[in-house]
């Protein structure tokens, strides 16, 4: 398995794709969340909470929660980039089981999916702060619970390109896959998340259980107070983290058990 | 540090030891009663044969024969729905060294266009757990070394097939699996491979190379297996093939698609 780790390792280093991974972080952190600091939530419309309360600072580090479709994108074209330029025979030829691959390229994926959030958070945690200062106003929360909440986020983008990884792995096709994880998460989920009766499930989509991760209810919060519906309800935190990393888990499985029996033709 | 050399001295004679035994081994491929069904296409109904070491083996056949998906079912790509294929006694699957035994060139096996070559062949190596320095080696060996660093995506397809060849040859194997590796390759790149591909049958390797390209075989292989439409239509030395009275070409035709009900009978008289 080691070598299998370092096969895939060096595969990924011997492509573009960790600089990609690392400037796109760094815009999807700092950029989102700096332009929402540096406008200021309350001048937003309709005027959200400022950056000097605990609820401004949530909205404006959660809102990066709404890019975590890029580090699945990041897995998934990834993965099926093997398919693409037809280097999965290849890769099957060399480690005929096939289940080691796959694992491998989850754990491969998975720590970059962290170096992603780890990237993307830090840049989010001084865009918040830097623009705080620049507007002369007190962080609504001490830092400590900022780090804490930026960890969280951390955690999600590692679970996100964990899944694009294994919808990536089940379609192959690079356009079928891609629109699978632009479909859902932009716009099944959505869709769920107003149906009276079935959006009582929302928490336990990948999409709520990011929000009660990240403490993010604006969204479904915005929805409830246009539509005649009771909100979509979030868990706890624990809860969300847990439900992500079921929902990574299965991907996983799936991932790894579906292509054994596959013919590559 | 005189146990030290001692142990340096031991290291290096049982590495020399095994390289003696290595070039010994040999490993046969035996194809036997191979079917597949791609969906509502029987691409392969019944293909036996067997690609014996020291010999470069020519699989025959027109397009869509079955020439690809029997060697896809030899390295366990795909899956038969009937009949086994085996190198040196075991499933590709079962390899303990799968690119330390067996070296394949599909027109599946890409690469991606964004890595340099180098960076291709050092993946290759890592996943297959060989020595970074057979690298440069295969580089070397196939004529791509002065491309190396340069990426994928600006080579031509005479440079690609090259590259393909490099990353099988990365584990030192002792089989070669060919599928119409002469794509793209020109008139001097033809010569070159059908070279290489003597002097590694010469050294005990066994050759299966595909072709729907009669004249691309006829001076390059040892034995031939004809297939068309999923069956092996003969098997046998090429000498004896042409032995046959008729030309190369017209025997092929004969004992192909073009072969009539009558030709086809009397074809199945030959194999028996």
């Amino acid at each position: 398995m080691i070598r299998l780790l370092r096969g895939e390792f060096t595969k990924l280093l011997a492509t573009r794709l960790p600089l990609w991974t690392l400037v796109s972080a760094a815009l999807c952190g700092g950029g989102l969340t700096g332009l929402l600091a540096l406008i200021g939530p309350e001048n937003a419309t309709p005027p959200l909470p400022g950056l000097d309360t605990p609820e401004g600072v949530g909205i404006v580090v959660g809102m990066s929660g709404l890019l975590l479709f890029v580090p699945a994108l990041i897995g998934t074209i990834a993965v099926t980039g093997e398919y693409r330029h037809r280097t999965i025979g290849t890769t099957f030829l060399t480690v005929p089981k096939r289940g080691r691959v796959l694992a491998a390229k989850l754990v491969v994926f998975g720590a970059l999916g962290a170096v992603y959030g780890l990237v993307s958070s830090l840049f989010a945690g001084l865009a918040v702060v830097a623009g705080a200062a620049a507007r002369g106003s007190e962080l609504g929360v001490p830092l400590g619970d900022l780090a804490a909440l930026l960890a969280r986020l951390a955690l999600a983008a590692a679970v996100y390109m964990v899944l694009g990884v294994a919808i990536g792995a089940l379609a192959r096709n690079q356009l079928l896959a891609v629109g699978i994880v632009l479909g859902y998460f932009y716009f099944l989920e959505h869709v769920l998340m107003i149906v009276p009766g079935v959006n009582v499930i929302h928490p336990f989509l990948p999409g709520g259980a990011t929000a009660a991760l990240t403490d993010f209810t604006f969204l479904s919060d915005a929805i409830a107070e246009q539509l005649p519906i009771a909100a979509a309800s979030t868990t706890t935190p624990l809860v969300g983290a847990l439900v992500l990393l079921g929902y990574a888990a299965l991907a996983a499985w799936l991932a790894i058990a579906i292509p054994l029996r596959r013919d590559l033709r | 540090m005189i146990i030290l050399t001692v142990r340096t001295f031991s290291l290096l004679s049982f590495e020399y030891a095994t390289e003696g035994i290595r070039s010994m081994i040999t490993a046969q491929i035996e194809v036997s009663g191979l079917a597949k069904r791609l969906g509502s296409v029987e691409a392969v109904r019944d293909v036996s044969f067997v690609a014996a070491p020291g010999r470069v083996t020519g699989l025959l056949g027109p397009n869509g024969a079955g020439k690809s998906t029997t060697m896809r079912m030899l390295l366990g790509l795909t899956r038969p729905d009937a009949g086994t294929a085996l190198v040196g006694g075991r499933r590709y699957r079962d390899l303990a060294d799968p690119t330390g035994t067996v070296g394949a060139v599909l027109d599946l096996a890409g690469a991606h266009p964004a890595m340099t070559a180098r960076g291709h062949l050092r993946s290759y190596c890592a996943l297959g757990a060989h020595h970074v320095e057979r690298v440069e080696q295969v580089a070397e060996l196939t004529g791509i070394s002065e491309y190396l660093d340069r990426r994928v995506g600006s080579y031509s397809t005479g440079m690609r097939q090259r590259l393909a060849l490099a990353t099988a040859l990365l584990g030192d194997p002792r089989v070669l699996v060919l599928d119409e590796p002469s794509n793209g390759l020109d008139p001097a790149g033809i010569v070159w491979l059908r070279t290489f591909l003597r002097g590694f049958a010469a050294n005990g390797g066994t050759v299966l190379l595909s072709s729907h390209v009669l004249t691309e075989l006829q001076h390059g292989i040892d034995d031939l297996v004809l297939i068309d439409r999923g069956r092996t239509t003969w098997t046998g030395p090429l000498a004896e093939f042409t032995e046959r009275g008729t030309s190369l070409e017209a025997a092929f035709l004969d004992l192909t698609s073009a072969a009539t009900a009558s030709v086809i009978s009397d074809t199945e008289g030959i194999r028996a």
